[in-house]
């Protein structure tokens, strides 16, 4: 057998099996150390499928740079709150989830058509690496979409700066009075 | 069959840098414990051995024959686990690491490292990142205070210092125009063309992001002896608590000492005065050279407070980097 077909067996089974995990389990740090798993996992995929560049940025980013934030959170999180179940929170999530789904099929087989089309096949990406081509699409056909989200990054941001800003003021007058 | 051949190769290679990485680390415990010594004014080990050449290995055996006290209250999976998660993604940096170009022996080319993605940067600041999590579930596992606080602190310090580091190596990312650690040593030709004459502030901001890293003395607000007790690793004894300063103080500072080698000083370029093994010898070298400092300011100066670092993280390191990158992109514009 092909060394990519047992890597991506042996991947697809870690994250598939982390991910239920992080579902079903009761304790929620155990929940997080299993995202941690799967997204480790699909970044394993990404360099199973020769996209090296969206493998380490997925390790980088979402496996460390944002989950270390939720770790934070939760690890700080007394034991019997983090353990207990409100049957009203999984009724509502249901729809949510199958919508959720639906348009997460739907980008999955639309990318399996698109990935077909389009000037960068494999033999390009052997010649310029990937870092280049995503460059390329970055700054060429995809730069307006790019400013925007940079756009809506500096917005969250200065938010999160005044959120965090107006609990000081709202303290300094309270212990004037 | 060609395929069953490079996964021997890569796995032999593999347990090479892996053991060679452990005996190098069992003797830089006696280099720092010995320079530590001569710092405060004292021999440092001197018993074991002609002048305590064999105190690693003593070490070891201590280390390792001592009772494994698990306490009652910890959580076991996680507790056992973080030991493992502190120390492995360490060791997993070196498979991005290359320690000279291939060459060739008894008619054999062998190639000094074992991976070169056309990434190995950001995988190297991936696998680096991942450890933080070893030090939280450490803390947490423990389920008890002085562990809690130290694995938090950690985790703030590598939050703030982990965002420095990434935008200080863009400096010299610009200059090679490559993420491939073996082409950035390539751009570097001569004595001045390393890129420390060219990129002083990253320089400076990747220093202060490593001391933060690998919990150096100015940054080991994690450990502070003096509050914490020892921080995260209070409640571990025996092998698991051996891994935790093996994986930070040890092979962290020296395979990040090998990145800032790469970057700033050309790796293993260097007049061949050695012969056919001067590139290792020059590298080494420069790593063992940059090692030292980092154990020269780790024995010689006090501690921060946790807010002051944190503060210079985002408030100094953070406009330094983003500053460094924009005068680079201006002179390589100008440049052409």
């Amino acid at each position: 057998m092909e060394l990519s077909v047992v890597a991506f067996w042996v991947l697809s089974a870690i994250a598939v099996i982390s991910a239920i995990g992080v579902v079903f389990f009761k304790n929620i740090v155990y929940s997080v150390l299993s995202l941690i798993s799967t997204l480790i996992a699909i970044s394993g995929l990404f360099f199973n499928l020769g996209a090296e560049l969206i493998g380490a940025l997925q390790i980088l980013i979402y496996a460390v740079a944002i989950v270390v934030f939720y770790v934070l959170v939760i690890s700080t999180v007394p034991q019997y709150k983090g353990e207990a179940v409100d049957p009203k929170y999984a009724l509502l999530s249901a729809p949510f989830g199958f919508i959720l789904f639906l348009e997460l099929a739907y980008v999955s087989v639309y990318g399996l058509w698109a990935s077909n089309t389009g000037i960068f096949s494999p033999d390009i990406f052997k010649e310029i690496s990937n870092a280049k081509a995503v460059a390329t699409l970055l700054f060429t056909k995809y730069l307006f979409p790019f400013e925007v989200a940079s756009l809506i990054l500096l917005v969250a941001m200065i938010g999160a700066i005044l959120l965090g800003k107006k609990d000081i003021v709202e303290d300094e007058k309270e212990g004037g009075a | 069959m060609e395929m069953l051949a490079t996964v021997i190769g890569v796995v032999i290679k593999s347990v090479i840098f892996i053991v060679g990485m452990f005996l190098a680390a069992a003797y830089l415990t006696l280099i720092e414990r010995k320079f530590a010594g001569h710092v405060q004014q004292r021999p440092g080990p001197l018993h074991v051995g002609y002048h305590g050449l064999l105190q690693p290995i003593a070490d070891a055996l201590k280390v390792l024959t001592k009772e494994d006290l698990v306490p009652n209250n910890v959580d076991k999976v996680l507790f056992y686990l973080a030991s493992l998660m502190a120390f492995v993604p360490a060791i997993m940096i070196l498979a991005v690491v290359p320690f000279g170009d291939p060459f060739t022996i008894f008619g054999i080319e062998i190639k000094p490292f074992i991976t070169d993605l056309n990434i190995g940067l950001i995988l190297a600041l991936a696998f680096g990142s991942i450890s933080i999590y070893g030090v939280i579930f450490a803390g947490w596992a423990s389920n008890s205070k002085y562990p809690m606080i130290g694995g938090l602190r950690k985790a703030a310090v590598l939050i703030g210092y982990e965002v420095a580091l990434g935008f200080a190596m863009v400096g010299p990312i610009m200059m090679a125009g490559s993420f491939s650690l073996r082409e950035i040593v390539q751009a570097q030709e001569g004595f001045f063309g390393a890129f420390i004459w060219y990129q002083p502030i990253a320089f400076i901001v990747i220093l202060f992001a490593i001391l933060a890293e690998t919990g150096r003395t100015p940054f080991d607000v994690q450990e502070a002896e003096a509050e914490l007790v020892s921080g995260y690793n209070t409640e571990y004894s025996g092998m698991k608590f051996g891994l935790f300063p093996l994986a930070e103080w040890y092979i962290g500072t020296f395979v990040l000492s090998a990145i800032a080698v790469i970057l700033f000083f050309g790796g293993w370029k260097g007049p061949h005065i050695f012969g056919v093994l001067s590139p290792f010898i020059w590298f080494f070298l420069k790593v063992f050279m940059m090692f030292m400092f980092f154990l020269w300011v780790h024995w010689t100066l006090p501690r921060y407070r946790v807010d002051q670092i944190t503060e210079i993280a985002w408030k100094v390191m953070l406009p330094l980097s983003l500053l460094n990158i924009f005068i680079t992109a201006i002179i390589i514009i100008v440049k052409g």
